[in-house]
């Protein structure tokens, strides 16, 4: 026991320690908060490029996990926190531009936070079982109408990444379906295994591992890797549809020369062949966007989603 | 199949990596025990944190790794709940109930030592069960859909609170409230705020681990206190010479931990279910099927090799649904995922078919995994029974210490410190005035993944619920029924063991 007490001693005072600043950004390590839980793909693709990016950073970047309230409890956290380029936030569009249109939250996403980069996005696909009958995304919605909205179509969260692009394909499509809701997207692929609902949207790096069993109908972007299905753009869907933009946040007032850092180190990802080979295999794309330029489509998006979420509480 | 089996063997022993694997896997389980021994740091953390270590190295070895922590963490969870009642985890609370007042006989290394092999012995037979079945495990995985999982989920909470201790109407009680405090914050299926009276505290809902805590560890601390005369430990049983399991007591364990082994195999097949309720379910049939029932709670050592047993015998069947279907369970299987694929493996219908071998490979791993942690924590568990060495006067302090430091270091949030006082405060009164607090614990867990599969459930059934069950889900139904019949025997054959208990309690009294 006298060595286990030593041992916490020894863990207080190294934690002590961490807590003085030196000089030059950055001088110790880098917070990052992820409003979700273990295991996901924002946590997934978090320990990749935290991995790599210290090298160009010169300090590590600590994953936190704080999930809680559908992200808001993480978020929260860290419009709270100090803004000196410390903390920062790893999170998605849904969080960041919809979920204010939909309830009070304590913070303003769009104004309380800056984008330091979109480290990549993943695109929803609409997949169905191999053996179904479906072969269209058109074949669903002929389906959904015919059933008088009684068709079974599953999400895995509400106002989440694939509730969300699910809603607003059958907005475009005129038709309406009942949409059950899985506790995330690994239960949402059961129910879609077993049958109980009919068609689903998922990513590709998720699909991709159910090989022959499933079948792609149409993806929000081109993806080579499940034998290019027919975008929703080419068939006639007009606007970004699906896709999940992780993006790395930071508290709006963050000096913008440490932002700069910050993006000066992300930006150099790209070339790493490390992060290359592991992004390939996790499925993921590479698709970097420097804050500036994400800013743009940032606040677009967001009105797009507060359409959205008025015809959809209309109802 | 069989053949991918047979392949498996030269792929783990032949690649001259076998040394290295042996090393990782102790390596791991060191850290796992370590970690999930510490309150507030849970095996999820520690298996989040050295996930990108097991990138970087041979798939074959970083798996194991993370394998090693994992088992090591869910043990490791253990050690405080026997010793101070510090349960980590949902799965060790129905450890605090035997495991502290055998510490306070000075059986503490008793205790672990029994722990520790229910554990391995269990977790052993539930993987060679996984490798031997695990096609048809799959196929009942895709059985149990939402409808029939919040039949499981309803049976179960019902089965633990008319099994529970104390009068069945002060467990209603008690399994209410533990339904209302899940309520609180959002809901889970349409995240509408709940209870919350605008407290942004309270919207993310009570949290877990502080009110475990605070419901298990603060009363034993604050009733410990108030009998300051006596010694922690009765000084009698000094340290000197600790008593550690016979033969003799662990060939009585036998069928306790072959009933609680079964049990746990049963439940980890059943995706969305796992460890808590293993673990009770485990304890309430050890406690059933005990001649005399009485004892459970005293300090008996089949109140902790039942639920140790059950709550072990999950975690082989639990992975079938990754490996073949590519699903991850729950959270640290889905770290698990991340692990293989970044090794670029993808789990999932075609590695079955394309890399048999490897996953196999892999739940051989398992089963060494278990041989490594019988030795390692042989020799580690005397290093914790020290623990109860400690002078009351330090050791109460320091549990009190790490209570709030577990309880804080779980999210860094200030305000579990005050959920961990409220609920400290709140079992005490209950313990005061002789309230169960497992229907209520039991119900806060369950209740979310319930309400979720009952609004699932209607969801899918649309607007003729009934009709649904009876045509397309004719094992829901029959779960459905046969629940009133269970709870009535179980209620009666508990009630009859109580008036025996009572009637043993008042002729010792006279």
């Amino acid at each position: 026991m006298k060595n286990l007490l030593k041992m916490f001693l020894g863990f207080l005072a190294i934690l002590s320690f961490t807590g003085i600043v030196k000089a030059d950004y950055p001088e110790k390590p880098i917070t990052m908060v992820i409003p979700f839980g273990p295991g996901g793909s924002h946590d997934l693709n978090a320990r990749v490029f935290t991995s790599i990016v210290p090298q160009y950073l010169g300090n590590a970047i600590i994953v936190k996990l704080v999930p809680g309230a559908s992200g808001q409890t993480g978020t929260a956290m860290v419009a709270q926190a100090k803004p000196d380029g410390y903390t920062l936030l790893f999170t998605h569009n849904y969080v960041d531009q919809l979920q204010h249109h939909v309830k009070k939250l304590p913070y303003k996403p769009l104004e309380d936070f800056v984008t330091v980069a979109r480290i990549n996005y993943a695109a929803a696909c609409m997949i169905v079982l191999s053996k179904s009958k479906y072969k269209s995304v058109q074949d669903v919605f002929d389906a959904a109408k015919s059933s008088g909205g009684k068709m079974k179509l599953g999400h895995s969260g509400m106002w989440g990444a694939t509730m969300v692009p699910m809603a607003q394909l059958l907005s475009w499509g005129k038709v309406q379906a009942n949409l059950t809701p899985y506790k995330g997207g690994g239960p949402m692929v059961k129910g879609l295994l077993s049958g109980d609902v009919e068609a689903v949207l998922h990513f590709p790096s998720v699909i991709k591992g159910q090989g022959s069993k499933v079948r792609t109908l149409g993806c929000g972007s081109n993806e080579k890797a499940l034998g290019s299905p027919p975008t929703f753009d080419s068939l006639g869907f007009t606007g970004q549809i699906g896709y999940m933009d992780r993006i790395l946040m930071a508290p709006a007032k963050t000096p913008p020369d440490r932002i700069k850092k910050l993006q000066d180190a992300l930006g150099k990802l790209k070339g790493d062949k490390t992060f290359k080979k592991f992004m390939g295999r996790l499925g993921e794309n590479m698709e970097f966007m420097n804050g500036p330029d994400y800013e743009k489509v940032r606040a677009e998006k967001s009105k797009n989603y507060k359409n959205l979420v008025k015809q959809m509480t209309k109802g | 199949m069989y053949e991918s089996f047979l392949n498996s063997f030269p792929i783990l022993f032949g690649s001259g990596n076998f040394l290295t694997i042996i090393f990782v896997v102790a390596l791991g389980l060191l850290i796992g025990l370590f970690v999930g021994a510490l309150p507030g740091l849970t095996t999820l953390m520690a298996m989040a944190i050295v996930l990108p270590i097991s990138f970087f190295m041979d798939p074959l070895v970083g798996i194991p790794f993370l394998i090693g922590v994992y088992k090591g963490g869910i043990f490791g969870g253990s050690i405080p709940a026997i010793l101070v009642s510090l349960p980590g985890t949902g799965a060790s609370v129905a450890t605090t109930f035997d495991g502290p007042p055998l510490t306070k006989q000075g059986k503490g290394r008793k205790a672990l030592e029994t722990a520790l092999f229910s554990s391995v012995i269990a977790d052993f037979s539930s993987d060679i069960v996984t490798i031997l079945l695990i096609g048809p495990i799959a196929l009942i995985a895709l059985l149990i859909g939402p409808p029939e999982l919040a039949a499981i989920l309803f049976l179960s909470i019902l089965i633990i609170s008319s099994t529970s201790n104390g009068s069945v109407g002060k467990n209603m009680i008690m399994l209410a409230v533990g339904l209302l405090i899940a309520m609180i914050g959002q809901d889970p299926i349409a995240a509408l705020s709940r209870f919350t009276f605008d407290v942004f505290e309270l919207r993310a809902g009570i949290p877990l681990l502080p009110m475990l805590i605070g419901l298990f560890a603060i009363p034993e601390i604050l009733i410990n206190i108030e009998s300051k005369a006596k010694q922690f430990v009765q000084s009698k049983v000094n340290i000197k010479k600790e008593q550690r399991l016979t033969w003799k007591e662990f060939l009585a364990l036998r069928k306790t931990i072959f009933r609680s082994t079964m049990i746990g195999t049963t439940i980890g097949m059943i995706p969305g279910v796992g460890q808590v309720v293993a673990a009770f379910v485990g304890y309430a049939a050890a406690k059933n099927a005990s001649p005399n029932p009485e004892k459970f709670g005293k300090g008996e050592l089949e109140g902790i090799a039942a639920p140790e047993a059950a709550n072990n015998a999950v975690n082989g069947p639990t992975l079938v649904p990754l490996l073949t279907l590519g699903i991850p369970g729950d959270n640290v299987t889905a770290i698990l995922l991340g692990a293989f694929v970044a090794h670029g493996l993808r789990p999932g219908p075609q590695l079955m078919t394309e890399q048999g071998s490897i996953v196999f490979a892999i739940l051989l791993c398992m089963l060494l995994a278990n041989v490594l942690f019988l030795i390692l924590g042989y020799f580690t568990m005397p290093l914790f029974s020290k623990v109860v060495s400690i002078k009351k006067s330090y050791l109460l302090p320091l549990t009190i210490v790490f209570a709030f430091a577990g309880s804080f270091v779980f999210r860094h949030n200030p305000a579990d410190l005050y959920f961990l006082l409220f609920f400290g405060i709140f079992g005490y009164i209950l313990k005061k005035l002789e309230f169960d607090v497992t229907p209520l614990v039991m119900a806060f867990i369950l209740a979310p993944s319930l309400e979720y599969a009952f609004g699932q459930t209607l969801s899918l059934g649309d607007d003729s619920l009934i009709k649904y069950l009876l045509l397309e889900r004719p094992i829901a139904a029959l779960i459905i029924c046969a629940t009133p019949i269970i709870t009535w025997k179980l209620w009666k054959r508990s009630k009859r063991l109580r008036n025996v208990a009572a009637e043993i309690t008042s002729k010792q009294v006279s």
